[in-house]
């Protein structure tokens, strides 16, 4: 019998979900245009080149190497792109994705990416046009709502807060806003104006973000009534415990 | 368990973010609510951050040169875009401005570290052995009370043997002095009130009487430096300014040659023999000597802190006031100062220790703990429970399970704890406490604590910052593995344990685990009873029975430091 992949455990829609993010599997919400996406990553002009750090990997006269035949260098890599980061920031009041799971979804899916994940924060950093393939797939799909995602590369603080009465995730820079019913992008990821402004669409409704979420809250899906993946940490947190004996 | 307890923050959490404190227009709302209002008001609101803006164009205009601007803050976006509200301090009624809990802010602070830095044990019997065996001069209790004397003259920076000697300023130095304690009530009695820390006195008496026990016939000087020449030094220097006091006070008391070689040996017995630091010295890549806050081990602190003495029967009350004095010394200012910098860690530590959340979770463990293991939560040896891998996930999961569902119930206090690693500190001290109570086990405690991360990981998604997935994820394989630099009991554990050296957030957290195991059995001390015994000692500037309260006092200005320099500077 072929291997399926299993991902993660769980009877809940919140580990429904985290299954799908990390599969990859997930639904196409809405349209990201490359330029737009340039604009609020801020790392280059919308249409610029691609700065590069060496020159393309067929030009450099690479050395043999049995690991460089068998891995294929991703496209950035290959072009020489710098390293640059995507760094998304996701509400505690049902965002569709966490950090953890933006990760995984990132280090399963994608190439040539290096996932960092913290509390309020998680940050991808890639070649640069892997990394903004990245970048547009977790913002185009279920994964990411206007709303109640965002794209912070500083002054994160967020995640935890309350949230505004117009339900877009409170932002000390104030990136983002809800303009006639759709959340639009007036600064970049790291809080600089841009020259315009970048339509992300409609925040989900409660309802639709409660059904797509990837964290338990006692308000949704209790992580206290998903008994399969409180077993399965417990079954983890023995496994790591008993290793420590180094058992034959 | 039905959860129909009132909340322990609930009415901090009320004043906090439904009242209106300066000017930051919080009137009105619930705890529960989910939305709120941002009104966007910068430093304005907040007395304090105006204060402090003001100071800081005096000082520009005064020195020529720009200083604090918090206009300067993300490109001219003032820190207050959320409203800025002051907190409780756990287990007291002082609402402080956050400000005033940075150290930097907080006298109260400064000297419960100077306080430990300044603190030196040293033996007295091989210094009466030599002095008797190889002198043969009689010690008595009249002659160590005679030296006690001499050294309480010496040690502040008195001249006792040399003429026409610089001397320090006694007003100074008046946070300075010896006294001793021993095991044996005969000698005790024979000792000089103003010298003697009363073990009988300072204890209950059960705790007295182990104490007494594992110390014996022998006696020990409790020493404490000016808090002025600590800090002009480093607490390396402790040790050294105690023994140079000693060998001449030794020679001045007993009228001994300063030349002769069995001086040489007195001064190897007096000076160096039985010293006891409060942290043992660090590898040369941490470039500190003993006495510094990474080389304190989680037992020492545990016994530092003298809350057990006078609260033994709320243990969790006991491991409450090591968290908040833990995270105070090793969270803001040793990864804070020493191994870091900057202003971030004291948000880290402060959600140990404010408004109460962690008090909540770890007393509704309590009970937990209490209604299913027939009270072995409770002070004692004989109702802990066994401390298997059950016992820990189960004590562990509900500890944590219960904490998330406040964060969840209660917006206002994931809005306190706004960082994943403030929350993280939270629930596994809950956990990891509360297993310890519960057991009488620190170990077990410890894997309490490891297994609070992974649930809270998987729960929310998220857990601290990036270290987290190091230090967090592989905790669990050591916990019980006591091999050389892979384990050891929690209580030998410290700042600078492989892989705890950048664990922000969590070393409070582990001091009151091993101090949780020990007050939860009634222990007199959980590692060292000579650290237990030199800090009953109502003489010191910081109250060690109480670390939360003189923080709260040091915020509110009310509390009185040592070491002053007013005597030396201009007046004002």
């Amino acid at each position: 019998m072929a291997y399926e992949a299993q991902y993660y455990p769980g009877a809940t829609s919140v580990a429904e979900n985290r299954r799908k993010h990390m599969s990859g599997k997930v639904e196409k919400l809405r349209e990201v245009s490359d330029d737009d996406l340039t604009l609020v990553l801020g790392h280059r002009a919308p249409g610029s080149d691609y700065p590069s750090t060496h020159p393309p990997l067929a030009e450099m006269g690479e050395p043999e190497c049995s690991v460089r035949e068998m891995v294929e260098a991703t496209p950035g890599a290959k072009a020489g792109d710098r390293v640059r980061y995507v760094q998304f920031v996701d509400s505690m009041y049902n965002a569709p994705s966490t950090p953890y799971f933006r990760t995984y979804a990132a280090a399963i899916n994608f190439r040539g990416v290096d996932p960092g994940t913290l509390s309020g924060r998680q940050v991808v950093e890639a070649r640069e046009r892997d990394m903004e393939e990245v970048a547009k797939f977790q913002l185009e799909t279920e994964m990411s709502c206007p709303a109640l995602a965002s794209l912070r590369g500083a002054t994160v603080h967020g995640h935890s807060l309350r949230l505004p009465e117009d339900g877009i995730m409170f932002d000390m820079l104030d990136r983002c806003r809800l303009e006639n019913g759709v959340v639009i992008m007036h600064k970049d990821q790291v809080g600089r104006a841009i020259d315009k402004k970048v339509d992300f669409g409609k925040p989900m409704s409660e309802e639709e973000a409660a059904k797509r979420t990837t964290i338990y809250r006692v308000d949704n899906v209790a992580f206290r009534d998903d008994a399969e993946v409180i077993e399965w940490v417990h079954t983890i947190f023995e496994k790591r415990t008993a290793y420590g004996f180094k058992p034959e | 368990m039905a959860d129909d307890r009132k909340k322990m923050f609930q009415k901090d959490l009320e004043i906090k973010f439904t009242k209106a404190h300066g000017d930051n227009k919080m009137e009105g709302g619930e705890i529960t609510d989910k939305k709120v209002t941002y009104y966007r008001l910068g430093v304005d609101q907040n007395p304090r951050k105006v204060e402090m803006r003001k100071a800081g164009q005096e000082m520009a205009d005064k020195r020529g040169l720009v200083g604090y601007n918090p206009m300067m803050h993300c490109g001219g976006i003032p820190l207050g875009q959320r409203a800025l509200t002051p907190s409780f301090i756990s287990g007291t009624d002082m609402m402080v401005e956050s400000d005033d809990l940075h150290y930097v802010n907080n006298a109260a602070m400064q000297q419960m570290w100077d306080d430990i830095r300044r603190t030196t044990i040293v033996g007295m019997d091989m210094a009466h052995e030599t002095l008797e065996k190889r002198l043969g001069i009689e010690v008595t209790p009249e002659t160590i009370n005679h030296y006690l004397e001499v050294l309480n003259h010496a040690l502040p920076g008195g001249a006792v043997v040399q003429e026409h000697m610089v001397e320090t300023h006694p007003a100074l130095v008046d946070d300075c002095y010896c006294k001793i304690f021993t095991g044996d009530d005969e000698l005790a009695d024979e000792i000089d009130p103003q010298f003697l820390i009363n073990i009988n006195k300072q204890f209950p008496e059960e705790q007295a009487e182990a104490l007494k026990a594992a110390i014996g016939k022998t006696t020990w000087q409790a020493a404490h430096i000016p808090t002025v020449v600590s800090r002009t030094t480093d607490g390396a220097q402790t040790s050294r300014w105690m023994a140079m006091q000693v060998g001449m006070s030794f020679i001045a008391a007993y009228n001994m040659c300063a030349g002769e070689a069995a001086v040489a040996d007195l001064s190897y017995a007096a000076k160096h023999a039985g010293v006891i630091s409060m942290g043992d010295m660090l590898p040369a890549r941490r470039a500190r000597g003993p006495n510094e806050p990474g080389g304190i081990s989680f037992g020492h602190m545990a016994d530092i802190i003298q809350t057990s003495r006078v609260d033994a029967e709320d243990p969790a009350h006991v491991a409450l006031e090591v968290v908040g004095a833990g995270c105070m010394l090793f969270d803001q200012i040793w990864l804070g100062s020493y191994m870091s910098g900057g202003v971030g860690f004291t948000q880290y530590a402060t959600a140990a220790y404010t408004n109460n959340i962690l008090d909540d979770n770890l007393y509704y463990n309590v009970d937990y703990i209490n209604d299913k293991y027939d009270g072995a939560a409770n002070k004692g040896t004989d109702n802990k429970v066994k401390a298997t891998m059950d016992v820990v996930k189960d004590i562990a999961t509900e500890s944590t399970i219960y904490g998330i569902e406040n964060y969840e119930n209660y917006p206002t206090a994931l809005e306190d704890h706004f960082g994943g690693s403030q929350r993280a500190t939270v629930l596994s001290a809950a956990a990891g406490s509360a297993t310890a109570l519960a057991t009488g086990n620190g170990n077990a405690g410890l894997s309490g604590w490891y297994l609070s991360m992974y649930l809270h990981k998987e729960a929310l998604g998220r857990l601290g910052f990036f270290g987290f997935d190091l230090q967090d994820q592989c905790g669990a394989t050591n916990t019980f593995s006591f091999q050389s630099d892979e384990g050891l009991p929690v209580e030998l554990r410290g700042p600078n344990y492989p892989n705890y050296a950048m664990n922000v957030g969590h070393q409070g957290g582990y001091a009151a685990i091993a101090s949780a195991a020990h007050a939860g059995r009634g222990d007199a001390w959980a590692v060292n009873p000579l650290i237990k015994v030199c800090f009953a000692d109502d003489m010191l500037p910081f109250d060690f029975t109480a670390p939360r309260k003189e923080f709260g006092r040091g915020a509110l200005k009310e509390f009185e430091p040592a070491g002053e320099r007013s005597l030396i500077i201009p007046a004002r």
